[in-house]
């Protein structure tokens, strides 16, 4: 036994001494820190609100590659801004690639969204930053109901294993509610500079931000003036009431963008990639017009040194004929330059823009504060000015002129795009088609906007699509949406299928949505 | 016994706390029962004598052994050896690697030995998990071992890629990212679809960290990383052991669900110091190159351009042009541009080894020094590695072991794998009519001095540059110096009861750069040029405790037994600097940045262990073997606990019965065991992260949502085995079946991006793994002066997706969507390919041909194949003639396809020698259009190939092959130089070859009416990269042929 006694004793001093060399005492106690991430943050408080507010203004305006495959690849080519010259991307021929728009939707829900709902949660409802997180809540929702129609939008945010849709027409009510609760609090705290510097829009200039969320109001109102005129028309009256956008560049929306961290600016980044060029609509237009915007929107074609443009939707093959080419077609302007255009500031919404809706109201007899022809050439020097062209005498003789979109003269020998002249015409009709011209010209490159006011309006006249691999739609039709995303197919396949109902349609791209009344 | 013991630590996992108080409760029961059951033994002689091996060289560490009692003692030095012992019971002499020895003792005193080698390593030890050596017929689980010689003579800068068709069941494929780029090994198929599949690498017991820090997640690229498998030395390896299946590795716990490669580095010898050399010189030329056509060259619809990359233009026929560059020129093909890029890489291999001792001391040192070469140009490979074992025998009882190993690598000019600007892939590129000459005037400079871009007529010059240009003005290199080492103390507590201490560090430090020169395309956006660098610092600690035990319990039983506790702590932490811009044009450093910007990461996880392990063996030819572990991990949450068995029995039945005739051994075995795997760090809680950008940046909720009951994922693995040997152990099988189901993977899921996570983690699914194993292995000819050793070995594999989750059925193995994806399907298999096909009708089967004469696209992605080998073959034939050695290794594969994601790009812009064919016209597609008429509309190459390939997405159907394929892998013929008697003890001199030839090689899975199929030119061996991410060729770089000599030399 003694000797037992021992080699317990031996064997106890090594376990010992071995325990406590690896383990000290207590042997999980740390294991809880061990675990914790410390290159994150695992709680938010008060001081990271505005880094959020930062985060959700920058994803939700679509920064980088997310800008290629949510809006460059889709409402660009939609709105005819750029026509595609990549072999390998057929989304100008209305193939809608499920798996890059899913990207920047994603970016919505996860980057946006929950961002801005932390916000709202964690203040006061009658703060202005909580106003501020309502009026970025519409502007974020209303580009995507546009896209798609009925969207996840309520219980947006909310973990679930599936999240239901709601129809545009409840969405839209929302943003009425929303931006007009979100004035009345903003009016109240016109000396507060909410976020500060983390605002990369307007720096927390609230009298700034309630211009933008009235302008954004009548937007939405113009948005469904076709199918609900008299609610259009009250909103668009409020939002009036309570002041729009007046100057350039003072007022204009324009979000920061950085190369810290990749937030660079969407169409710039990509600009040396060499996949899109100027449409031949754009060409049509700003030659015909003799545009003084030309050589800021468009840089002339390498190989000729003239402005050239080709259609949307060629094919493969088409687009290795040496009339489609990179060398041959003007690629974005200057300042989109892919080194030193990568930190200029994206749109958001200008002023000019807002003329034009104030055009559109006055014509259409809503209590705008001026006539129709006044504010369509507002709109047209505001946005000459906002693009750097102050020479006032040559915006004079833009706003008289006579000159008409020519015919391009591109590889599918297209007519012009439409007959109109700038100066203002004598028909309603004539006056209606220079307006969504003229604002089509103004809002450019957003074609998030763009396609959205040509499927409300159908102008400017844009060209048939050349071709259409979509076999739900042939070459030369409207595309009117985005179908219901794979990824939410996959993923909230149920809700998705009871969202179908509130389409008024099949889920195709060529079911109207509920503004579109064409 | 086992089960008492197994119920012992079953109690005693439950309450962690406890452990060191239950550790000593468990010793004394151990101890107690052993020491009751042995018995007292009289001691009547002292017998003493020398163990010599079959050259009459000593033998030292020969254990010797009294029959049935756990009296033993080993040989010194000069291979002495002394006991007590009585007339009558018999010594038994055991030596790895050596047959044993029996000898009943009369009354001598003196009993020399001499022991013959076990060639077929019947009765040998054997070195299991944690280092524990095992006698190998106590196994319940297959293993298979590789003999050095196999690993340091026809040599790959990785050495994972040597074991290539010399493992019964292992599929192993390598890295694109040049010389020293990381491997991928298989064992018995892919079972995780988040985590690894790559077998774990174990190094003198330790698992050592072989981690890919860059990966390709898909077929755009990436700088493929290094892995920490490639680091280890070939010629420091003493012995390599293959542990195939969970059971083997159960005591491994949380990372052995893969199998574990076993590697015992060498130690010092007592007695003689020996002083060996090994030194090879190699030479590498790709081995599997695009395929191209030599008739047509730039240009677009058979109209000559020389502007354009793409090869539609006019036939070649000797034609005076003015080129690109704007000078005179001849429009004629270059048949080599692409094969001429490439050079011949020399590799050199030296290793210096020193090794000796006393009986109480014995050392081993080596230096090693690979310089190896990349067929890529500039792409070189220097590794240094010191290697120092120490032993001591300090007292009887107490002996002490230590290593150190440091590892230095530098790696220059890595290049890019994949697509996206690559040097490879822009060669690839190279119209067909433009020399070397050309492509070299890459640069000119400018008026500030700063060298540009020259026109290169590329296929897309938004993305693909001059390769010149990327090889001389952009770098990616890579330093590594690594440490391993341990120290181990044993102490021999009783005769049959030790202890073992062990520490062990694995520690490197990775500086990694990249610069990209102002003007790179898609790399430099920035004016001045781009320059990344990361510092990694990867440290892995590893500490355990080892009981280990041996008991007799009657004449008939026996137990052996080991208890212990194991400690590890992994930390990998990195910076990345990056200067988006440079001040000064092409000054690669960071204080020239423009913009900076700063990236850090930081991971640490923690597991401890405890484990026993207990076998019963009844007349040393039944055993009963059970393990039981316990882990304890801190990525987990509270109570941090799991644990998880195994089981397992074999029978040496020709040792329970009489046996005659032809059958010499027969051996059968079952093992059922689980395997747990904690999974990574951070899961358990959602996390905010901060990233730069506009104003003072940003904070961004993470998009995958916690996952807050996270549970281990589980491995269970079932085998049988049968292991027979004839006609006097000159012919041999072995024989495994097994069948493993993976459960509670840790599965990424895509959540509805509406809930504000774009994933979540989820346990779930049930993976299965069914497959056969053989080896055979025969002496053919055994006479004195010639001997024909075969050893064949062959497997398969077949997996199935039982259950993914109820909301998810199908998962990704990466993301692309442009040539093929390899995915997780329920109901599928591990690794299907889905791509975009040729639509047929659905009631004839005929192709779908457009309007236009053309192939209509399917509309969804569809199943093109497994990228998984269905059989895996390797045949080993050696010769020995008199000193004349020759080793032939025939390899290959049954079964499975590969998507060549490069032939795709590249039939988009005429480049592969199938787009010669049909360019005038004519060509009729036999198919019917969607109304079922029958196609009359000729077409060209151009269009049909432009369609089918969209350049950089297409319909992958079209570019899909068969990827079987059988091969020479390796040769090597050796000669034994006959010396004087001098200092040189023995010489030997080898011609050695890898990837010698094709001997059969799979084709297109289509067969394109008016073009045939096409033979597989790639190597479906290489891969973008060494994740899981596999089965999709596109940019990878070609594998290599390889020749050389190698000289081994003994002082």
């Amino acid at each position: 036994m003694k000797a037992l006694n021992n080699i317990l004793q031996k064997a106890a001093v090594v376990a010992c001494l071995s325990g406590s060399m690896f383990w000290g005492v207590s042997c999980t106690a740390n294991f809880d820190e061990i675990n914790t991430n410390k290159t994150k943050i695992s709680t938010i408080g008060q001081s990271e609100l505005p880094y959020l507010f930062a985060k959700a203004q920058s994803s939700s305006t679509l920064s980088a590659g997310n800008y290629q495959i949510g809006q460059n690849l889709f409402s660009d080519q939609y709105a005819q801004y750029f026509a595609n010259i990549a072999t390998y991307f057929p989304s100008d021929r209305f193939v809608i690639r499920m798996d890059w728009i899913g990207g920047p939707w994603g970016v919505i829900y996860t980057q946006t969204v929950p961002q801005l709902k932390s916000i709202m949660d964690n203040t006061d409802p009658g703060s202005a930053e909580n106003a501020l997180a309502s009026i970025w809540w519409v502007w974020t929702f209303h580009r995507w109901t546009d896209y798609v129609g009925p969207i996840p939008y309520f219980k947006a945010g909310e973990p679930a294993q599936s999240v239901p849709y709601d129809s545009q027409q409840v969405i839209y009510d929302d943003f009425f509610k929303r931006l007009t609760a979100a004035v009345a609090v903003l009016k109240t705290k016109t000396s507060e500079k909410p976020f500060g510097s983390f605002d990369l829009i307007y720096g927390g200039d609230v009298n700034k931000w309630i211009k933008f969320a009235n302008t954004l109001h009548l937007r939405l109102a113009m948005r469904v003036s076709k199918v609900d005129p008299a609610r259009a028309k009250t909103e668009a009256e409020a939002a009036v009431a309570g002041g729009t956008l007046t100057t350039t560049p003072d007022d204009d929306a324009l979000i920061q963008r950085s190369n810290k961290g990749g937030d660079v600016n969407g169409l710039s980044i990509m600009s040396p990639w060499n996949e899109f060029r100027m449409s031949a609509a754009m060409e049509s237009a700003l030659k015909g017009y003799e545009d003084p915007r030309l050589p800021v929107y468009f840089i002339p074609a390498a190989s000729t040194n003239t402005y050239e443009g080709l259609r949307n939707g060629l094919t493969s093959t088409q687009l290795t004929d040496p009339a489609n080419t990179a060398a041959t077609n003007s690629r974005v302007g200057p300042r989109w330059d892919g080194s030193t255009g990568l930190e200029t500031r994206q749109n958001v919404m200008a002023t000019a823009e807002a003329y034009f809706l104030l055009a559109e109201g006055a014509l259409n007899g809503w209590t705008m504060g001026g006539t129709a022809k006044d504010f369509y050439e507002k709109g047209i020097e505001t946005s000459m000015k906002q693009w750097g062209v102050t020479d006032a005498a040559a915006i004079a003789a833009y706003k008289a002129s006579a000159n008409t979109p020519i015919a391009p003269n591109d590889y599918l020998k297209s007519p012009a795009l439409t007959n109109i002249p700038v100066a203002w015409g004598g028909s309603e009709a004539v006056q209606r088609e220079q307006i969504g011209t003229q604002k089509w010209l103004a809002l450019f490159p957003d074609g998030f906007e763009g396609w959205a006011e040509y499927r409300r309006t159908r102008y400017p006249k844009l060209y048939p699509v050349a071709n259409s691999d979509n076999p739900d739609i042939p070459a030369g039709g409207v595309l009117r949406r985005i179908p219901f995303l794979l990824v939410e197919q996959q993923t909230n396949g149920a809700e998705v299928q009871k969202a179908v109902s509130l389409l008024n349609g099949p889920d195709k791209v060529t079911t109207p949505l509920w503004w579109d009344k064409n | 016994m086992g089960a008492l013991i197994v119920n012992y630590f079953n109690n005693l996992a439950a309450n962690y706390s406890y452990l060191l108080l239950y550790m000593k409760q468990c010793l004394l029961l151990i101890l107690w029962v052993f020491l009751i059951t042995s018995r007292a033994i009289a001691q009547d002689q002292t017998v003493s004598g020398t163990v010599q091996d079959e050259n009459a060289q000593p033998l030292t560490g020969v254990n010797v052994v009294v029959k049935g009692t756990t009296r033993g003692t080993t040989t010194d030095a000069n291979g002495a050896y002394q006991l007590r012992a009585r007339s009558g019971d018999v010594l038994v002499f055991g030596f790895v690697g050596y047959q044993r020895h029996e000898v009943t003792l009369g009354n001598q005193s003196t009993l020399n030995v001499r022991l013959d080698p076990d060639n077929q390593q019947l009765q040998e030890v054997v070195v299991t998990a944690l280092g524990i050596k095992r006698e190998a017929k106590a196994l319940t689980y297959a293993t298979q071992s590789i003999k050095p010689a196999q690993l340091n003579e026809v040599r790959d800068a990785n050495i994972v890629n040597t074991l290539q068709g010399k493992i019964a069941g292992a599929y192993i494929t390598q890295g694109s990212g040049g010389v020293g780029s990381g491997s991928r090994i298989v064992l018995r198929g892919n079972r995780s679809i988040q985590g690894s599949n790559n077998a774990l690498f174990v190094v003198d017991g330790v698992p050592i960290n072989n981690s890919t820090y860059s990966q390709p997640g898909g077929d755009f690229g990436a700088v493929a990383g290094t892995d920490g498998a490639s680091n280890i030395n070939p010629d420091d390896i003493a012995d390599m052991t293959i542990l195939r299946g969970a059971s083997a590795a159960a005591l491994y716990g949380s990372q052995a669900a893969n199998g574990v490669v076993l590697i015992t580095t060498k130690s010092g010898k007592a007695g003689r110091v020996s002083v060996d050399l090994n030194s090879g010189v190699s030479f590498d030329r790709p081995f599997a190159l695009p395929k191209v056509q030599n008739q047509y060259g730039q240009g677009v619809g058979g109209v000559l351009d020389p502007s354009k990359g793409d090869s539609w233009g006019a036939a070649m026929t000797g034609q005076s042009y003015t080129n690109y560059l704007g000078q005179a020129a001849t429009y004629s093909a270059q048949p080599n541009n692409i094969r001429d890029f490439f050079r011949t890489a020399a590799g050199f291999n030296n290793s210096l080894s020193v090794s000796g001792g006393s009986d109480k001391m014995q050392t081993y040192l080596s230096y090693t020094n690979n310089a190896l070469q990349g067929t890529v140009p500039k792409n070189d490979l220097v590794r240094h590695t010191i290697n120092l074992r120490a032993s001591n025998q300090i007292t009887s009882k107490l002996s002490t072991d230590a290593k150190i190993t440091y590892i230095s690598q530098k790696i220059d000019n890595k290049p890019r794998t994949g697509e996206e600007n690559a040097p490879v892939f822009d060669m690839y590129q190279i119209p067909r009519n433009i020399s070397l000459d050309d492509a070299k005037q890459y640069e000119t400079t400018n008026n500030l001095g700063v060298p540009t871009p020259t026109t290169w007529p590329s296929t897309l010059n938004s993305i693909y540059q001059n390769p010149y240009w990327m090889l001389n003005r952009t770098a990616i290199n890579e330093q590594r110096d690594r440490v391993i080492g341990f120290l181990t103390a044993r102490y021999q507590l009783t005769p049959f009861l030790s202890v073992q201490g062990r520490a062990n560090l694995d520690k490197y430090y990775d500086k990694n750069e990249e610069s990209y020169s102002q003007g790179t395309i898609l790399w430099a956006n920035q004016p001045g040029g781009k320059f990344i660098r990361q510092n990694i610092i990867t440290t892995q600690k590893w500490f355990d405790v080892i009981f280990e035990g041996k008991n007799k319990i009657s004449d008939s039983f026996q137990i052996d037994y080991r208890a212990g506790a194991i400690l590890q702590d992994s930390r990998f932490e990195r910076t990345t600097s990056t200067a988006d811009g440079l001040n000064l044009p092409n000054r690669f450093n960071l204080n020239f940045g423009s913009t900076l910007s700063l990236g850090d990461d930081f991971v640490h996880s923690q597991t401890q262990s405890i484990f026993g392990q207990a076998t019963l063996a009844f007349k040393d030819a039944i055993f009963i073997d059970a393990s039981l572990r316990n882990d304890w991990a801190s990525t987990l949450p509270a109570p941090y606990s799991f644990q998880y068995p195994s089981i397992g029995a074999s029978a040496v039945l020709s040792d329970l019965f009489k046996i005659s005739g032809p059958l010499s051994f027969l051996k059968v075995n079952g093992s059922y065991a689980q395997v747990g795997n904690a999974a990574s760090a951070y899961l358990l809680n959602t996390n905010y992260s901060y990233s730069q950008g506009a104003g003072a940046g940003f904070i961004s909720r993470d998009a995958t949502q916690a996952i807050g009951n996270l549970k281990p994922e589980i491995t269970k693995s079932l085998e049988f085995g049968i292991e027979a040997r004839f006609l006097s152990n000159r012919l041999g099988l072995n024989l495994t079946a097994y069948k493993s189901n993976s459960v509670n993977q840790l599965l990424r899921l895509n959540l509805a991006p509406a809930s504000g996570f774009t994933d979540q983690y989820i346990n779930a699914g049930n993976i299965q793994n069914q497959g056969v194993e053989l080896v055979l292995n025969g002496n053919a000819i055994k006479n004195d002066n010639f001997t024909w050793d075969v050893t064949f070995n062959a497997s398969l594999n077949r997996n199935k997706i039982l259950r993914l989750s109820d909301q998810v059925k199908r998962s990704t193995l990466g993301s692309t969507e442009r040539s093929a994806n390899p995915i997780v399907q329920e109901g599928g298999s591990y690794g299907d390919l889905i791509a975009y096909r040729w639509q047929t009708n659905p009631n004839t089967g005929q192709y779908v041909v457009s309007a236009a004469g053309l192939p209509v696209q399917t509309t969804g992605l569809e199943y093109v194949g497994n990228f998984n080998p269905r059989y895996l073959l390797g045949l080993t034939n050696s010769f020995n003639y008199k000193g004349i050695t020759l080793r032939l290794l025939v390899d290959g594969r049954i079964g499975g396809v590969a998507t060549s994601g490069t032939e795709m790009n590249l039939a988009f812009s005429g480049i592969p020698e199938v787009t010669a064919q049909h360019r005038e016209g004519g060509w009729v597609l036999p198919g019917v259009t969607a109304a079922g008429e029958q196609n009359t509309t000729p077409i060209r190459a151009e269009q049909f190939w432009q369609t089918v390939s969209g350049k950089r997405y297409g319909w992958g159907e079209f570019f899909t092959y068969d990827a079987t394929n059988f091969r020479v892998r390796e040769l090597s013929v050796g000669y034994r130089i006959p010396l004087p008697k001098m200092f040189i003890k023995t010489a030997q001199l080898s011609f050695v070859a890898r990837n010698l030839f094709w001997i059969y090689r799979g084709s297109s899975i289509l067969d394109i009416p008016g073009l045939g199929k096409r033979k597989m030119w790639f190597d479906p061996d290489v891969n973008l990269g060494n994740g899981n991410f596999q089965g999709v060729e596109y940019g990878t770089l070609p594998s290599n042929r390889t020749v050389g000599l190698n000289l081994k030399l003994s002082f």
